[in-house]
């Protein structure tokens, strides 16, 4: 067996897993977002398919696939099918650089591998940014194609929107850049290590609290969620850029935006929370002397934190009523930015005083 | 200082944080009002309007004297009355034929008012989706049925009234009253 294809094996391995993982846990927000929906509007939720409606989301996606697939008279027909691809893939091919636990290296059959991340490159957050800006291309095909014009305004409501706030989330990840000197998602999440203080978001000399807000605002209104979910609007558009889609189609986008929150939940925890990194120096593991089982409350950690971001999302979105899209544009450009750019100055300035090490 | 407090409270989303402590709030203490409907059925109210039914007297017999006054009294058309004489007794009627599209039924209750021998009646039943539509269009078999399963216990005959001065069952003042 050559190095190429043991190499080669493992990277698949990897991304089978992660890939699992990530639709595991798309599967388990489709329901998790409708039960906590429901408990905050005092009802219940699903409760018909499985025990107390556990089983919903795999009845939801048997009932997806068989439905009938139906391409409206007059759409690009290529264009139409290419767009649900071209919004799950940029959010799906996000998690490549996520580090998922701490970054031990093994040797395996002479190669070495990490197991927790799929593969650590050195400009990984920008990686990140510019697939998701992708997956704006996706929503706004999926919208010029359909030949309807509530799809079409939900695309150009969402080109609009995600190109200003994806603005917003990269000037807010300045700050984290600057203080941690490396683009690469493992480096800065092995810079915030040693307990919640060394976190991007407590951290002197420059804590990063309104890059952090703004982070989260901005990831909020990018991956289309209430209340900013003007690009989908069920009461004035309909169901916005997928208006005319249907059964798997109609999942692919359906994925995309559930994945596109797991991703911004994770590249927040990363940046901002210490990823895997536990609120305390070290872990208990290690403490009481089982160091190489130390990466499975690693890992827990990291999915404690990105879960809170998710139950943040359906929090908003219980609570929250949509804005206007003057509002939005408005928010966006005069209050995000202005606070995003400060941030950068400000960060830069205490880095400058008070630089690492 | 209050535009200082203004100011903070816009900082730090004052307004959205009280929402989302209401919308946590009926997390943590929850109380779903939800009926799970076909496990748990909530109780009826005692006035209810549900499904119509003619009803019958205690010997089997039909109430109804086909006096059409239901028909005159309902809204929506509902109710479709032929009228004829008891054979035998010219002056006493019945409904030959009795039709009700529950189709258009909104369960006002005014033919169950207007009724002057009380051969209607409201059940309690509410439980009647059908595949076809045409299902709804009920005659008076089936009416009668519904009353039977519906209203076990039978009104008593008024025995003491003679069928050729039972018009319309309004009782005249030499033959005793119906008790109660």
């Amino acid at each position: 067996m050559t190095e190429l294809s043991l190499r080669l094996a493992v990277s698949v391995a990897q991304i089978a897993v992660v890939m699992g993982i990530v639709m595991l846990t798309v599967m388990i927000l489709t329901l998790a977002e409708r039960k906590v929906l429901g408990w905050m509007q005092d009802r219940m939720g699903p409760m018909e398919v499985g025990p107390y409606g556990i089983l919903q989301p795999i009845a939801d996606g048997l009932k997806l696939f068989f439905k009938e697939d139906i391409v409206p008279a007059g759409a690009n027909k290529f264009m139409f099918s290419l767009a649900p691809i071209l919004a799950m893939v940029p959010a799906l091919i996000g998690f490549a650089v996520v580090p998922f636990g701490p970054s031990h290296k093994f040797e395996i059959f002479g190669i070495s591998v990490e197991p927790f991340v799929i593969s650590d490159i050195n400009i990984g957050i920008l990686y990140i940014l510019a697939f998701t800006s992708i997956g704006a291309y996706g929503i706004i095909l999926g919208g010029w194609a359909s030949n309807s014009k509530y799809s079409l305004l939900g695309g150009l409501r969402s080109a609009a929107q995600v190109i200003s706030y994806e603005l917003n989330v990269g000037l807010a990840i300045v700050g984290v850049l600057i203080l941690a000197g490396s683009l690469s998602l493992v480096k800065i999440t092995e810079a915030q290590s040693g307990g919640f203080w060394h976190w991007y978001v407590f951290a002197l000399p420059a804590p990063q609290i309104f890059a952090f807000v703004v982070y989260v605002i901005s990831a909020v209104a990018e991956t289309n969620r209430v209340p900013f979910d003007l690009p989908e609007a069920e009461s004035e558009l309909v169901a916005g850029f997928f208006t005319e889609y249907s059964g798997m189609r109609f999942a692919f986008f359906f994925i995309a935006e559930y994945a596109n929150m797991v991703l911004v939940s994770c590249v927040a925890a990363s940046m901002f929370l210490g990823g895997w990194n536990a609120p305390y120096p070290g872990t208990i593991l290690e403490h009481i002397g089982l160091a190489q089982f130390s990466w499975v409350e690693n890992i827990a950690w990291f999915t404690v934190k990105a879960y809170v971001f998710l139950f943040l999302f359906f929090w908003l979105r219980a609570t929250l009523p949509r804005l206007r899209y003057d509002q939005l544009m408005k928010f966006g450009w005069k209050v995000m930015l202005p606070i995003a750019l400060g941030n950068i100055v400000v960060t830069s300035i205490a880095a400058y005083v008070f630089p690492k090490g | 200082m209050q535009t200082f407090i203004g100011w903070f409270k816009t900082i730090i989303f004052y307004e959205i944080l009280i929402g989302m402590k209401a919308t946590m709030s009926h997390l943590l203490h929850y109380k779903p009002i939800t009926v799970q409907y076909p496990h748990e059925k909530r109780v009826l109210p005692d006035n209810y309007r549900g499904m119509l039914a003619l009803l019958r007297y205690d010997d089997g017999t039909e109430k109804c004297v086909g006096c059409d006054l239901c028909e005159a009294a309902c809204p929506s058309r509902v109710i479709r009355v032929v009228s004829a004489e008891v054979p035998g007794e010219p002056t006493k009627r019945y409904a030959k034929e009795y039709y009700m599209d529950m189709t258009r039924c909104l369960f006002c209750g005014m033919c169950v008012d207007a009724c002057p021998v009380d051969a209607l009646g409201m059940t309690r039943e509410f439980e009647w989706s059908v595949y076809d539509k045409r299902q709804l269009h009920l005659n008076k078999d089936q009416l009668l049925a519904i009353g039977d399963r519906s209203f076990p216990v039978r009104e008593k005959r008024l025995e003491l009234q003679h069928p050729n001065v039972a018009f319309f069952n309004v009782a005249f003042g030499h033959v005793p009253q119906k008790p109660n």
